[in-house]
């Protein structure tokens, strides 16, 4: 579903990812761990198209997708939900869902059938349908983020740390959530540190180190491996 | 008549052309929101704006109101354009000083359009004609129709704009890039293309202003100057960004103008609105809706 090959980028001068290669099956959860600052976020931004790549290709569903602008990959299908709140904290709850529905705007029909799809889903942002989403305490606004990134029927969803910052009771919810979507056939390609938490749920994972993958390998047999994996980042 | 016929003449003066200000000050919100740049060429709408307006009306002989339509269109797609040539490197990355080149870009593009109206125009100063002639009668004061009318128009084309800002998918979509540009990436919306939208946007405000404007002042190729500078003022006083603060903000600068005209001097008229901000910030250094951002 999405093949990323020999990547190369950066930020200015500074390059992050080394001809890093790795891709994500359809209907599965990939995941990426690394210690902080191996550029795991860094790789979502490329793929998403935030950071430019100055080298390799990315492709989705076939399709080159490097060098596109950001936001075109939303009518692609594809989403992304960012490391940090990114909810719009002045729009109300129904407008940050309403935005999550811009590239098909016109039908307003299907919009309105959505928002009460994801009311249904988060009985919580209906109550609160009317209030400015900064106001909201920071697992409701992950589930706004959440519910706004399904409004289009994303295909691809990428993940950075879904639970940074929240409570370890949130943060199960927020994880309970993103295993149904996986369920209901959404690929997800998902940053997590909380490792002991997401690898039972994976499917495959990637161990990112220094801008490179640096081993893969499915879910189960990793957790074997996750001492001696664990121990070598610390070394350095 | 009565004693205080006079001053409720100025206040009503005040708020007339506070409203008018209103649609400068917006505009200039709406731009500093969502390109994030102050726009030094706000002026230079105004007076094209105005010279619209007055070609239609003057030289062409149509009514007034029809060269208002024909200097916002004007001004909204000349704005769109300017926006697309000279702003757009901004925003790709291009750009290492982005506060420095937008400043240098609007300040110089206001130099231009001043002279390029001196050489096009000539430096001579133009009377529009009144947007429709007579006077209203209310007892203690009289009005000019021509004013009162401005005004009606005036507010008519903020509520519309506010109607857009926040009830339209445009409005939701460029409050949210004002917050949030990547993330507005992430919904789908084109932020570049909504840039140029939303400067168009400001710089038709402006314009409409002008042509307001021009059949009460009169119409040369730096009349922009001074109303650019208060609505600068207006929007540092009602905090950059704030769309009430705009708003307020301009009905305050127009009241304690006209208050400053009847009470001390109108030689000092332009001054007024200095002293206001200097006081305001003074105690609320983040201005009137300090923290507030592009929300109604
Ligand atoms: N916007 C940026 N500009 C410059 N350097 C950055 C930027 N964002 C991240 N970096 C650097 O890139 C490296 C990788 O960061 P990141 O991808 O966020 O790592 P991770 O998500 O794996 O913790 C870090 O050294 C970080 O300092
Ligand atoms: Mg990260």
């Amino acid at each position: 579903m999405l093949e990323v090959a020999n990547v190369e980028a950066g930020y200015g001068k500074i390059q992050i990812l080394n001809n890093l290669s790795l891709s994500a099956k359809e209907n599965k959860l990939t995941l990426l761990i690394g210690p902080n600052g191996a550029g795991k976020s860094t790789l979502l931004k490329t793929i998403f198209g935030f950071v430019t790549p100055s080298k390799g290709s990315i492709r989705f569903q076939g399709e080159e997708i490097s060098g596109l602008p950001s936001h075109k990959l939303a009518n692609l299908g594809i989403g992304f939900l960012l490391q940090r709140v990114s909810v719009f904290p002045d729009l109300t709850i129904e407008e940050n869902l309403k935005l999550g529905a811009w590239s098909f705007k016109k039908d307003s029909a299907r919009v309105a059938q959505r928002i009460e799809c994801m009311y249904e889903k988060f009985p919580i942002l209906k109550q609160k349908r009317s209030e400015s989403a900064g106001l909201m305490s920071g697992g409701q606004k992950r589930m706004l983020e959440i519910a706004r990134t399904l409004m289009p029927g994303p295909r691809l969803i990428l993940v950075d740390e879904p639970s940074a910052g929240l409570s370890p009771k949130i943060a199960k919810e927020v994880y309970r959530v993103l295993h149904e979507l996986r369920d209901e056939g959404i690929t997800l390609l998902m940053v997590d540190q909380n490792i002991r938490e997401s690898i039972g749920y994976s499917d495959h994972v990637y161990v990112l180190e220094r801008g490179q993958v640096s081993s893969e390998s499915a879910a189960d047999e990793i957790e074997k491996n996750l001492k001696q994996v664990v121990e070598s980042w610390l070394k350095f | 008549m009565n004693e205080l016929s006079p001053l409720l003449a100025q206040l009503v003066n005040g708020l007339i052309i506070g409203s008018i200000y209103g649609l400068m000050a917006l505009g200039l919100t709406v731009i500093f929101g969502v390109l994030k740049i102050v726009n030094f060429s706000h002026g230079e709408f105004y007076m094209l704006g105005a010279y619209a307006s007055y070609f239609v009306s003057q030289t062409m002989g149509l009514h007034p109101v029809a060269g208002i339509f024909v200097a916002i269109l004007a001004t909204f797609f000349l704005g769109v354009l300017i926006e697309k040539a000279l702003l757009t490197p901004l925003y790709e990355n291009k750009v290492e000083r982005k506060d420095e080149y937008a400043l240098l870009i609007t300040f110089g593009l206001s130099l231009f359009l001043i002279n390029m109206a001196l050489a096009v125009f000539g430096p001579f100063q133009k009377s529009a004609p009144a947007l429709t002639g007579g006077t209203i009668d209310l007892g203690v004061i009289t009005l000019s129709s021509g004013k009162v009318l401005a005004a009606l128009i005036a507010i008519a084309l903020l509520l519309i704009m506010l109607f857009i800002i926040n009830k339209t998918w445009l409005g939701t979509a460029l409050r949210a890039i004002s917050q949030d540009r990547d993330t507005s990436a992430i919904m789908g919306i084109n932020a570049k293309r909504l840039g140029s939208i939303a400067f168009g946007l400001g710089a038709c405000m402006a314009g409409a202003a002008g042509a307001l404007l021009g059949p009460v002042f009169l119409v040369y190729p730096i009349m922009g100057t001074v109303p650019a500078i208060k609505s600068f003022v207006i929007i540092v006083l009602g905090s950059m960004g704030s769309i009430k603060g705009a708003i307020y903000g301009s009905l305050l600068v127009g009241l304690v103008e006209s208050l400053g005209v009847f009470f001390l001097s109108p030689a000092y008229r332009d001054v007024y609105s200095f002293l206001i901000l200097i006081l305001i910030l003074l105690f609320k250094p983040k201005g009137l809706f300090g923290g507030a951002q592009w929300n109604n």
